[in-house]
């Protein structure tokens, strides 16, 4: 059985010439052109590359949001597009933990029940989930603020927040997409030391898209993607080594592009 | 899927946290059910209170009168005038009826056709003379005083027991001794023995109102007066002359009335050849035709009600489908964090019901507020039935399911990550 290997291994992810093509009207835009890519238990990995090239896409497949147009992904043993929805949705439930950019919490409801959402979609029981609700903010610095709502908080809090709700179901692993992006300096460097608290301590396993150059050497490895496919991986030393040599180059090709833009709108 | 109670949970937040757009929402329904309900309330108010009267003739009886035949062109009476009339029911269909199956007794009534006065003033209160069986074979019960006793009718006694409105009408409101006080009917005088009131107002057939009637034992009154009246008419008086007004024909099994009664008519119509002079009423037939008119009434209504139901529905849907738009990232985000389209479905289709049922609820009592206030201010009766509750309830929640599964399925077929891309 090949996927014996995959397990021993401790893959959590395996990719396998994922593509992904987005047709409107006749225009058919291939976005991701061939990803062969692995994710470790306990691995903290990091996307990186400019915009447009499909960060974003490939974790919406990551996480069964969408369907990759040709490819197979393992998750964790198992080959995702044969399982029905009920499945998947089962598997969102339990598996991953989905923190956003804009944190999407539900803003009428109390910090505890944000964190509860998933759990009751778990069918846990209420008292189990407020005692869970309670171990979890605290464990993001937040327990004195449960019966909050989301627009009394701060942006760090509220991704805090939003850290608890996406560990409420012990999931395998977590998928963040630019969780600091709508952060400043100081928050960002607050939230990405929870994350690698998260995983250097408990051992959560972290795939995450980011811009930020600051935060380097918090990953195990970071993948790069340019124009579809897998441009480089690097590895934790690397990264280092590189003294981040390719968040700069990331950042200037984004200079670029908006001086481009600007010129285009002048 | 996720727990019921935490999903009806869930969808009682959503409701509250819009209280005032809930309302509006269901704005509609509300007024139809709220109408339906009131309309509803009045139609069997209105239906009991006839039913009643009907039902206050005597269901068990079929009641026959005399009346005065229809004067034709080349009618005896007006080249004889001045000469006896007579027509009406008399001794002899009495006891021709009673040979007949199925008839318990009969309770024959007179009207004596005296001139009832207060001071000079001619009121319409009847003299009536009527058996023993009366009060026990019509609805009134005896107020004050009692009932007439075999021996009054045996001695022909002086006595009469009146009605509710007699008293009202010949005594002053204070009076506390009308019973044991007398009246005077042309030369007669006739001491009270008891009141009788009906509380449906029993009208029968030509001789009106039981409330506006004097009884007398039917024995007396054939010792004063026979059977003839005297009547003027411009300068000459003119003989009447009647045996009975009104027979009260106990039927001893109801599920055969319809065939005692065309019995009844087909000896009637032999005996009284010439003339149409009586009539009969079977109140069983009158309250089973005033049900089949209710009920036509019921359809009309409840095809209004639909229609209301129908609008309401499509504008709660309407609401619900611009709802589901401005949610999709509540949606969107809910299917990230691992739930079913079933819980989505679910979701917004509770939600609906909900508004729906709340609604029915919020229609149902509005219903009640506009029947008692219709009730307070025209007294007219208002009836509120378990089963119009329930209904408008049912119907308001089923209305939520019919019109809440498309907007619900909509939800469920949101694409997650076209929703969460659109911020
Ligand atoms: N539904 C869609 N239809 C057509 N093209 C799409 C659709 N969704 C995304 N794309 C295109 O796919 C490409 C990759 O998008 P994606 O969001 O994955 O980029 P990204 O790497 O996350 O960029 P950013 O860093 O700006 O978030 C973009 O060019 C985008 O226009
Ligand atoms: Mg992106």
């Amino acid at each position: 059985m090949p996927d014996k290997e995959v397990h021993q291994s401790g893959d959590i992810v395996r990719l396998i010439d994922i593509r992904k093509t987005y047709i409107t009207g006749d225009l058919q835009v291939p976005v991701l052109k061939g990803i062969h890519a692995t994710v470790k238990r306990g691995e903290f990995v990091g996307f990186i590359g400019t915009s447009g090239s499909g960060k974003s896409t490939l974790l919406n497949i990551l996480g069964m949001l969408d369907v990759p147009t040709a490819g197979q992904y393992f998750l964790e043993e198992t080959e995702v597009s044969q399982l029905t929805d009920v499945e998947q949705a089962t598997i969102r439930n339990r598996k991953i933990g989905f923190i956003f950019q804009s944190f999407n919490l539900f803003p009428h409801l109390s910090v505890e029940e944000n964190i509860e959402v998933p759990m009751i979609y778990g069918r846990i029981a209420g008292r189990i989930r407020r005692k869970r609700a309670l171990d979890l903010a605290q464990r993001v610095g937040l327990g004195h603020r449960l019966g909050h709502r989301p627009t009394q908080l701060s942006g760090g809090e509220c991704q805090r927040i939003a850290i608890a709700r996406a560990l409420s179901n012990n999931p395998a692993f977590i998928l963040a997409d630019e969780p600091t992006g709508n952060l400043d300096e100081k928050t960002s460097d607050e939230i990405m030391k929870l994350f690698h608290e998260l995983n250097r301590e408990q051992g959560v396993t972290i795939v995450m898209v980011t811009h930020n150059p600051a935060l380097g050497p918090h990953y195990d490895k970071i993948i790069r993607l340019r124009d579809g496919r897998i441009d480089e991986t690097l590895l934790e030393w690397e990264v280092k080594k590189q003294e981040h040599a390719v968040f700069k180059e990331i950042e200037e090709q984004r200079d670029k592009a908006e001086v481009e833009i600007n010129e285009v709108t002048q | 899927m996720m727990l019921m109670r935490d999903l009806f949970g869930l969808s009682l937040h959503n409701l509250l946290l819009h209280k005032v757009r809930s309302i509006l929402t269901s704005l509609g329904v509300i007024f139809g059910v709220g109408s339906v309900i009131a309309m509803l309330a009045i139609s069997e108010g209105a239906k009991r209170s006839a039913l009643a009267q009907i039902e206050a003739m005597g269901i068990d009886k079929i009641i026959l009168f005399s009346k005065r035949p229809p004067v034709d062109g080349k009618s005896e009476s007006s080249d004889n005038a001045g000469v006896m009339e007579r027509y009406g029911l008399s001794a002899k269909d009495v006891s021709n009826i009673m040979k007949m199956d199925n008839i318990e007794r009969i309770t024959t009534v007179f009207d004596a056709r005296k001139k009832v006065l207060k001071g000079l003033q001619r009121t319409d209160l009847k003299l009536i003379g009527c058996d023993y069986q009366f009060l026990q074979d019509s609805s009134a019960k005896i107020e004050k005083g009692r009932w007439f006793s075999p021996a009054d009718y045996q001695n022909n006694a002086l006595v009469c027991v009146i009605g509710k409105n007699v008293k009202r009408r010949l005594f002053a409101i204070g009076d506390t001794d009308v019973v044991g006080g007398s009246i005077r009917i042309e030369d007669m005088v006739f001491r009270i023995v008891g009141i009788v009131d009906n509380v449906y107002g029993t009208q029968y057939p030509e001789i009106g109102g039981q409330n506006d009637m004097i009884f007398i034992p039917i024995t007396t009154a054939r010792a004063l007066y026979k059977d003839y009246t005297f009547v003027r008419e411009g300068y000459a008086y003119k003989i009447t002359r009647i045996e009975y007004d009104l027979f009260l024909v106990k039927i001893a099994d109801t599920s055969y009335i319809d065939n005692t009664s065309k019995r009844i008519a087909r000896y009637l119509e032999k005996a009284h050849t010439d003339t149409k002079d009586w009539g009969m009423v079977v109140p069983l037939e009158l309250l089973r035709q005033r049900e089949r008119t209710q009920n036509i009434f019921t359809i009309v209504m409840g095809s209004i009600a639909g229609i209301s139901l129908v609008v309401g529905g499509i504008g709660i849907m309407n609401i619900m489908l611009a709802s589901v738009f401005e949610r999709r990232k509540e949606i969107g985000t809910r299917r990230a964090l691992g739930a079913q389209k079933a819980d989505i479905l679910l979701q917004f289709l509770i939600e609906t019901v909900f508004l729906t049922s709340l609604g029915g609820i919020i229609g149902i009592t509005l219903g009640v507020g506009i029947g008692s206030a219709i009730t307070y201010y025209s007294k007219m009766p208002t009836i509120y039935s378990a089963w119009s509750i329930i209904l408008s309830l049912a119907i308001s929640s089923i209305t939520g399911v019919i019109f809440g599964t498309y907007p619900a399925y909509k939800a469920a077929q949101q694409n997650p990550i076209t929703v969460l891309r659109a911020e």
